[in-house]
């Protein structure tokens, strides 16, 4: 659409918003594919609505303050952009948005430490195991609390598991048939240790020997996607330092918000001296899924054991896999390829679970009528199992489904493939 | 049977924040309106009003307020505070047109419909009762579950709402077998510009006829009763290509002279399979100068499979070649691509001119070389697709404001008016006339039957209240839209 934004004064970041608003046709056509819109029903919590917002902030037409309840409902699913025709970027578009526009945000002083403590936490896994594990035991005060205290004591499990140590290296089994970076991730470390142990004990299985760079850390999703752009600048620096694409078939990610944190990289640095090298980073990322099915491809994975009884597994589509990365078929295609198992689409399949990053906390009460949506959605093709590929899913569907009376365990794709190598389906 | 739909708006009990107005309301209207219907329905804020101002090809001016009726008494209210403070009501679906129907001309009210989504199945009497919000794909999948479905299909189904399909008359690929929208009304409610509501039947004077495609300027359709029919028990999909779009249109003249009748004849040109071809991936064939999609359908596997012969041979018989869709995934991909055209089209430029004629079957090879011939000539991205076997053809000039000059585009538009009236045709098939085409309307309509058009508006909103500045052109009100 035609706009006025003044790139120049706004530099690169500034180039990346202005293309996404020029491409953008405003046909409405991602209407229908965008949760808030299909809750609250008004244009401006639609993605269309939030890009003409966005343009005219920009443009100066509107303060900010204005546009930022509506901005802050997105829940940065993506989904409009798998709708799109047009090829809207909207993900570029809200991520530098947010990174711009947080400088001259007025937030109250409780709502900045809350920030500051979720972007503390969230990235350093021994004090987000300690926080657990406290918030654990608080977890019986949740219904005295306030929601924005109470919502992430409820998506906290019944136990906190302990941290499982993780080896720098992880030798293949057999013939060696390629070597692999692995970021570890953070929340997930001591929410489910077991998601790394498994996809360890996979790639091993397959020949893959996997090495975990010293110095890597958080991805800076979580930093970037809130705006906090300094802070995930210093992130993907540190990544980029940590990792280099040359020594590697392949830098793998198992949970689909750090994937596609990853795969923005060259956007984040666009214009900046290091875009070329997080180029040649990117390029190597891939999620586990898109790695193993690769190998599937290639006829080159080993096959699986069969499950001990027919099983219906509801896959669900986590948001920065499907719609952000792009990748649908390849996680499909290995829960298929354990024999046994047929893999069920879950109606509504393409809607978020209402999680997305820090959304949970930030936005409660949408996030929960999400969050009951989709289990209800899922627990209505009465699966053996849920797979998904991503802790934040997995959380909330986890905490909704059980909260609906479902004792149906919920698994990352790659903790079911670890299952069918050791015969335990 | 009742149903509620997958989109329901702000369901009741909902614990989501509900869209409102913090600020205060800066005008008499915002605040009458916020009196009258409580503030959860009304919008006043800058942020909210000026997202309301689009449709899908043009920006209007911003309204004074915007209410989202959740009733026809809301809509009552509405029409009658707006009427007091004397000024114009504009009503708005999903903002899916093409013609700058939903985009107000002048500040005013904008009437959201969008938590209006009732929506009743009556299988025994094959209809649907939906008010005017209800997304159109929607109603067939309600319906469905009853063995019927709801045949118009415009390209934005799933976005689109039976108030604005109503409004603009909406077709889709279907028409050309099973009509457009106004054959599937049954009757339906409208609130006039006095607020005064109506409830019309086709018998004695088709009353809502006239209602059906005249843009919410002479009412607002509130609510309707719809047909449905059982679908087809066998589809049967190809796709033809061709080497230039005079080829195509020649298969189609041939294809209709055979006596075949297929359920849906959509072409596109190469620059439409190439910008769809880029967002579905779907291996289009990318060289042709043009590709034909063709349905034939029917109960009878026979005649269905007969059809599509008929079609085979006549597409080769004009220089094509034919590939038939061997599944129905195949055929549900081939028909998204046509879907998705428009929009897709953004991805050769941001803006575009949106035509919507339709010409004589027998003159549409001349007609689409005619305007390809234009378009060349004229050195703006100009591209051709639609309902073909209606003779309903959507040229569409793209370009960039910032580069290519508005008077340029806007002559070649009036230029492909032209050839559509020169050959027996109309200035709009299904996207309306709206603001896009209402500087040609003296072109298409001779005085006589203008001035009749007029008395009728006059008749139906003596003040010029209900969507001023669309259809019919006025000396009076000039449209202040911008692009």
């Amino acid at each position: 659409m035609n706009h006025d934004i003044p790139v120049p004064a706004l530099g690169p970041q500034g180039e990346v918003m202005a293309h996404a608003v020029d491409a953008c046709v405003h046909c409405g056509f991602c209407l229908p594919a965008c949760p808030t819109y299909a809750l609250l029903g008004d244009e401006m919590d639609s993605p269309r609505g939030r890009i003409v917002l966005m343009k005219e902030v920009l443009e100066g037409a509107l303060p900010l303050a204005d546009a930022a309840p509506h901005l802050d409902r997105c829940l940065g699913c993506q989904a409009c952009v798998t709708a799109c025709p047009s090829g809207v970027p909207y993900g570029e578009l809200i991520t530098s948005f947010r990174g711009w526009s947080e400088a001259q945000r007025e937030r109250s002083p409780l709502d900045r430490a809350k920030r500051a403590g979720i972007l503390k936490i969230l990235p350093a896994p021994k004090v987000f195991s300690v926080a657990a594990r406290v918030g654990q035991y608080a977890k019986p005060l949740a219904p005295l609390l306030p929601t924005a205290l109470r919502a992430p004591l409820d998506l906290l499990p019944e136990r906190v598991p302990a941290m499982q140590p993780q080896p720098p290296v992880t030798l293949a089994r057999g013939r060696r048939r390629g070597r692999v970076a692995f970021l570890a991730g953070c929340a997930q470390q001591a929410l489910t240790p077991n998601f790394n142990a498994a996809t360890l004990r996979v790639l091993a299985r397959n020949g893959i020997e996997v090495v975990l760079p010293e110095g890597q850390g958080c991805c800076g999703a979580a930093a970037l996607h809130t705006g906090a752009r300094e802070e995930a600048l210093r992130l993907v620096r540190q990544n980029l330092a940590a990792f280099d694409p040359e020594q590697y078939d392949a830098i793998l990610s198992n949970a689909a918000g750090c994937g596609a944190g990853l795969k923005e990289y060259p956007v984040v640095l666009h214009g900046l001296p290091d875009e070329e090298q997080a180029r040649a980073f990117a390029a190597k990322v891939q999620d586990i899924s898109e790695f193993l099915a690769g190998l599937l491809h290639a006829g080159e994975l080993e096959p699986f054991l069969p499950t001990s009884r027919p099983l219906s597994v509801a896959y669900h589509d986590a948001c920065h896999l499907a719609h952000a990365q792009g990748v649908r078929a390849a996680p499909r295609e290995l829960l298929r390829a354990i024999p046994g198992v047929t893999v069920v689409e879950v109606p509504e399949g393409d809607l978020c679970c209402g999680s997305a990053g820090t959304y949970n906390l930030e936005q409660p009460e949408l996030a929960n009528e999400l969050g009951v949506r989709k289990a209800r959605n899922i627990l209505s093709t009465t699966p053996d199992l849920i797979a998904s590929g991503n802790i934040g899913c997995h959380t909330q569907i986890g905490s909704h489904t059980r909260r609906q009376g479902s004792r149906v365990p919920v698994l990352h794709t790659v903790e079911v493939l670890d299952l069918a190598y050791r015969g335990e389906l | 049977m009742s149903f509620s739909p997958r989109k329901t708006a702000l369901t009741p009990g909902s614990g989501a924040p509900k869209p409102r107005s913090k600020g205060t309301p800066d005008n008499p209207l915002a605040a009458e309106l916020t009196r009258s219907l409580g503030p959860r329905k009304v919008l006043s804020n800058p942020s909210e009003r000026r997202n309301y101002r689009y449709d899908a090809i043009q920006f209007g001016a911003t309204p004074l307020a915007v209410v989202l009726p959740e009733n026809t008494a809301d809509v009552v209210t509405a029409v009658r505070a707006a009427r007091a403070a004397g000024v114009p009501v504009v009503g708005r679906g999903a903002a899916s047109g093409l013609s700058g129907g939903a985009a107000p001309a002048l500040p005013g009210l904008v009437l959201s419909f969008t938590r209006m989504t009732r929506l009743e199945v009556f299988p025994q009497r094959r209809e649907a009762r939906a008010q005017a919000g209800v997304v159109t794909l929607s109603v067939t999948e309600a319906a469905r579950p009853h063995g019927l479905i709801y045949p118009p299909d415009p390209a934005s189904f799933r976005t689109s709402t039976i108030g604005g399909n109503l409004g603009e008359n909406a077709g889709g690929p279907l028409c050309f077998k099973y009509g457009v929208t106004g054959d599937y009304v049954k009757g339906l409610q409208f609130v006039d510009a006095d607020g005064d509501v109506y409830e019309l039947t086709r018998d004695a004077y088709d009353l809502a006829g006239l209602l059906i495609g005249s843009e919410g300027t002479l009412g607002l359709i509130t609510e309707a009763t719809l047909r449905l029919t059982p679908p087809p028990k066998y589809t049967r999909t190809l796709l033809a290509s061709f080497a230039e779009v005079g080829e195509c249109a020649e298969a189609v003249s041939r294809a209709i002279a055979t006596g075949a009748v297929p359920a849906k004849l959509e072409f596109m040109d190469a620059a439409c399979t190439n910008a769809v071809e880029d967002y579905l991936a779907l291996g289009l064939p990318r060289d042709a100068g043009a590709v034909l999609l063709v349905d034939t359908d029917g109960d009878d596997l026979e005649t269905v499979e007969e059809e599509r012969a008929l079609v085979e041979a006549a597409c080769r018989e004009a220089g094509g070649t034919v590939r038939r869709a061997a599944t129905d995934a195949e055929a549900a991909a081939l028909w998204q691509a046509r879907r998705s055209v428009s929009p897709a089209l953004g991805r050769i430029r941001p803006q575009r001119m949106n035509e919507d004629i339709v010409v004589p079957r027998s003159a549409l090879p001349e007609v689409v070389r005619e305007i390809r011939a234009l378009g060349d000539a004229s050195g703006l991205p100009v591209v051709q697709f639609g309902h073909i076997g209606d003779g309903n053809l959507h040229p569409n000039i793209l370009f960039d404001p910032r580069r290519e000059s508005s008077e340029a585009v806007h002559d070649l538009a009036h230029r492909i008016a032209l050839v559509a009236i020169r050959h027996g045709g109309v200035l709009s098939g299904e996207h309306g006339i709206g603001t896009m085409k209402r500087p040609f309307m003296r072109e298409a309509v001779d005085p006589v039957t203008l001035a009749a058009l007029w008395d009728v508006k006059r008749a139906l909103d003596p003040a010029g209240r209900l969507n001023p500045g669309k259809i019919l052109p006025d000396e009076d009100v000039e449209a202040h839209a911008h692009p």
